[in-house]
């Protein structure tokens, strides 16, 4: 028996498409058409994971994802749309796990679901990974690349780490700056995460100017590949 | 000089010219009695007639008839025998009274009225340079602020008073005032709301309502301090001038109502002519406008009908004939179904990215950015159909980073890489160069495509603009306005070149400061 998803959706036709696709993956989809419908799920269905999306007609999807947080660490993944990206942003910040933009390609939605269900089980526990030919040693804080030593300093090293341990799930720059330098976010802690993320794919992307590894999400974050 | 008129006015009126009068005949009685006892009676008389004439040429009426009787008393009293002593011995003199009246009052009389003649002369001239200096404002100027502006200020220094007009301003009406203070010196000119300024509101709306003058002067609102003149051309009322009271007031309206009545024409000529040009402005604009409707009709729905008659056959034809279809025709069918409907998504991103320049709802979310990231984002999002053609990218290893919107400014390099590849041919080259002068960002993007005709540089960036060679190619012409808007938003400028031999060039220069700064903060904390 797959996970079970909560597809939140006024829109039938979505709700529809969520849960044939997903389906057919494998995981059971329940649905509900409105904000209040997806809470009561929430608590009476107890699902895995679930996929709200922020255009809601009864309740704003932030306020969704607050009643949730309360008291539940569902991974919850928002469907926006675009030109809303400092919105998304909030959410993430506030608790969202990821986010997809309408109109979106199953593939990837199916991608993202599974990251959520792997992080929230918290499976990543090995020390070496194996990322293409990128190796990373958590235990002695080194990585190689095609068996050669990158030397990082403990800022980038950090910052990789933290990429890492959420592979295939998007920061926000506020989150990245919070988890490396612990500060307040800034205009200019931002800039420097940006600097950092530069130097990373020097360091470790074939081509630096087409990363692989470390991909930006215009206007949110950073994701890293998931390599799992 | 204004000054020194009114210092001699002063000296025209009240005592002056009566203790003059007195004091010259006196120095003239004064001399006859050292040198003139010589003469004969009636020389001496006719001396005494000097002072008549004169006061009566130079003061009017009343102190010619005072130097009239002075002179006869003084005559008599010193001059008509018996001497020193007022006894009347010879009526012949009373005559000589008569006579001095007579002169006294018919000089006075039109000495007075050629003055008379000449200050009004003087008053038309300088009403008619007056006039004439602000219907030659007037005419240069061409916005409605700037004229009322012109007006008050004109209307104010001519009568010495304070002057307001009251203008239609948007869907209420705007006061512009300007005060007249004493002694000369200038003061601003203040605009507010006809509510908020010291106008008694009720009588300007019974003017423009009623179509009268009111206020001082006039039958309705007389107790009002000022006078409140209609500006009306043909049936449409264009606006209130109002001439507010001074000491002035009552010789300034009165006597001047042929100036006040030619300012009062000539500012609703002007302020007709403005808003008039204004009305034919929007006219032209809403034609302009209609044309454009025109065009994203036709454009939006031929846009949006292609990929929907795509769609909606492809997905009739899997359900009517799943069974004569082979997998690979379905497969082919599915593909048009994608790619169709990303094309419509294609276009429905661009006409809100449109309505959202156009609405003025677009705000730029500044950020210091990686200008090799936002490229490295683009080409990930057009990799598919990057994929046949060679991509050369010029970039210097240490570029400054970018104050912009990265969002924004990914989407304009999206439009612009997609149509590098959509006006091109399998196998060509598209070169991106990026490089960095004097804070200007330039973003160079050239490709080996059909180019564009010679003269449509511009043009290209026009709103549903397509040229005509491309016309073959599906499009809605939105892209590069909106590439256009966003780089406009930032300060920039974007502009196309023809390449030779085939090919466009097009250029993006954005200027990128703000960034040293803010940068320089935060880097103690942060570096490791």
């Amino acid at each position: 028996m797959g996970a079970k998803i909560l597809v939140i959706d006024d829109e039938l036709q979505i709700r529809k498409l969520l849960k044939v696709t997903l389906q057919a993956h494998g995981f059971t989809v329940i649905e509900a058409g409105t904000g209040a419908d997806g809470l009561v799920s929430v608590a009476m269905e107890r699902p895995d994971l679930a996929v709200l999306d922020l255009g809601l007609p009864d309740l704003d999807g932030a306020e969704v994802l607050r009643q949730i947080r309360e008291w539940s660490q569902l991974p919850v993944i928002v469907l926006t749309v675009r030109d809303k990206e400092s919105e998304t942003v909030t959410i993430l910040d506030s608790g969202a796990d990821d986010y997809m933009t309408k109109p979106f390609a199953m593939g990837e939605l199916v991608a993202r679901i599974r990251v959520a269900l792997r992080h929230a089980a918290h499976a990543l526990t090995e020390p070496v990974l194996q990322i293409g030919d990128v190796q990373m040693d958590l235990a002695r804080r080194v990585v190689e690349k095609q068996g050669q030593l990158v030397r990082l300093t403990p800022i980038e090293y950090d910052l990789l780490k933290t990429l890492v341990l959420h592979a295939g799930r998007v920061l926000t720059h506020h989150q990245l700056v919070k988890e490396v330098w612990g500060e307040q976010n800034s205009e200019a802690t931002a800039h420097y995460l940006r600097v950092y993320i530069g130097h990373l794919r020097k360091k470790l992307e074939d081509d630096p100017t087409r990363p692989t590894l470390i991909l930006t999400e215009p206007g949110i974050g950073y994701r890293f590949k998931d390599f799992q | 000089m204004e000054v020194r008129r009114k210092k001699s006015e002063r000296l025209n009126q009240g005592v002056w010219p009566y203790l003059l009068v007195t004091v010259a005949i006196g120095l003239l009685t004064l001399a006859l009695l050292k040198v003139g006892l010589s003469f004969q009676l009636a020389n001496i008389a006719l001396l005494f007639l000097l002072p008549v004439l004169f006061s009566a040429t130079r003061w009017g009426v009343g102190p010619s008839i005072y130097a009239a009787a002075v002179g006869v008393v003084a005559f008599d009293y010193f001059f008509v025998p018996p001497i020193f002593s007022f006894s009347v011995s010879d009526l012949r003199y009373l005559i000589s009274f008569a006579v001095f009246l007579v002169v006294a009052i018919l000089t006075a009389t039109l000495a007075f009225r050629l003055r008379q003649q000449v200050y009004e002369s003087q008053q038309r001239e300088a009403d008619t340079a007056s006039l004439y200096q602000l219907s030659k404002r007037m005419t240069a100027l061409d916005d409605l602020d700037d004229m009322a502006t012109a007006i008050v200020s004109h209307v104010a220094d001519t009568f010495h008073a304070p002057v307001w007009i009251v203008l239609p301003k948007g869907d209420a009406y705007g006061c512009v005032k300007k005060d007249f203070m004493e002694p000369l010196h200038d003061v601003g000119v203040e605009r507010c709301a006809l509510a908020e300024s010291d106008l008694c509101v009720d009588a300007c709306l019974y003017v423009l309502q009623n179509g009268k003058s009111a206020g001082l002067g006039t039958e309705n609102f007389s107790r009002e301090a000022a006078r409140y003149f209609l500006l009306k051309t043909e049936e449409v009322v264009r606006g209130v001038l109002v001439i507010g009271a001074t000491s002035d007031l009552h010789e300034g309206i009165g006597v001047r109502q042929h100036l006040v009545e030619a300012f009062v024409g000539l500012a609703t000529v002007s302020v007709a002519r403005i808003q008039l040009e204004r009305e034919a402005r929007i006219a032209r604009l809403s034609a302009e406008s209609e044309r454009l409707r025109t065009a994203l009709l036709d454009s939006i729905s031929h846009e949006l009908r292609t990929p929907l008659a795509g769609i909606i056959g492809s997905v009739t034809g899997m359900i009517e004939h799943a069974e004569v279809l082979s997998p690979e025709d379905q497969r082919d069918l599915l593909f048009t179904i994608r790619d169709s409907a990303m094309r419509m998504n294609r276009l429905v991103t661009n006409l809100l990215g449109m309505v959202r320049l156009e609405s003025g709802m677009l705000t730029l979310r500044r950020r210091l950015c990686d200008v090799a990231d936002m490229l490295g984002v683009v080409l990930r999002q057009l990799q598919d159909p990057l994929l046949r053609r060679k991509v050369q990218i010029q970039m210097p290893a240490e570029l400054p980073p970018f104050y912009v919107d990265d969002v924004l400014i990914e989407q304009v390099l999206v439009n612009i890489l997609s149509n590098a590849v959509k006006y091109s041919f399998d196998g060509s080259q598209i070169d991106i160069q990026v490089r960095e002068q004097d804070g200007v960002a330039v973003i160079i993007v050239e490709d080996e495509g059909i180019g564009i005709p010679e003269g449509e540089e511009e043009k290209i960036f026009d709103k549903f603009y397509r040229a005509e060679s491309a016309k073959r190619i599906p499009g809605t012409g939105l892209g590069l306005a909106i590439c256009k808007g966003i780089v406009e938003a930032h300060g920039g400028q974007i502009f196309a070149r023809r390449k030779v031999p085939t090919g466009i060039r097009m250029v993006i220069q954005l200027p990128i400061a703000e960034s040293q700064e803010e940068s320089g903060d935060g880097r103690k904390n942060l570096s490791d």
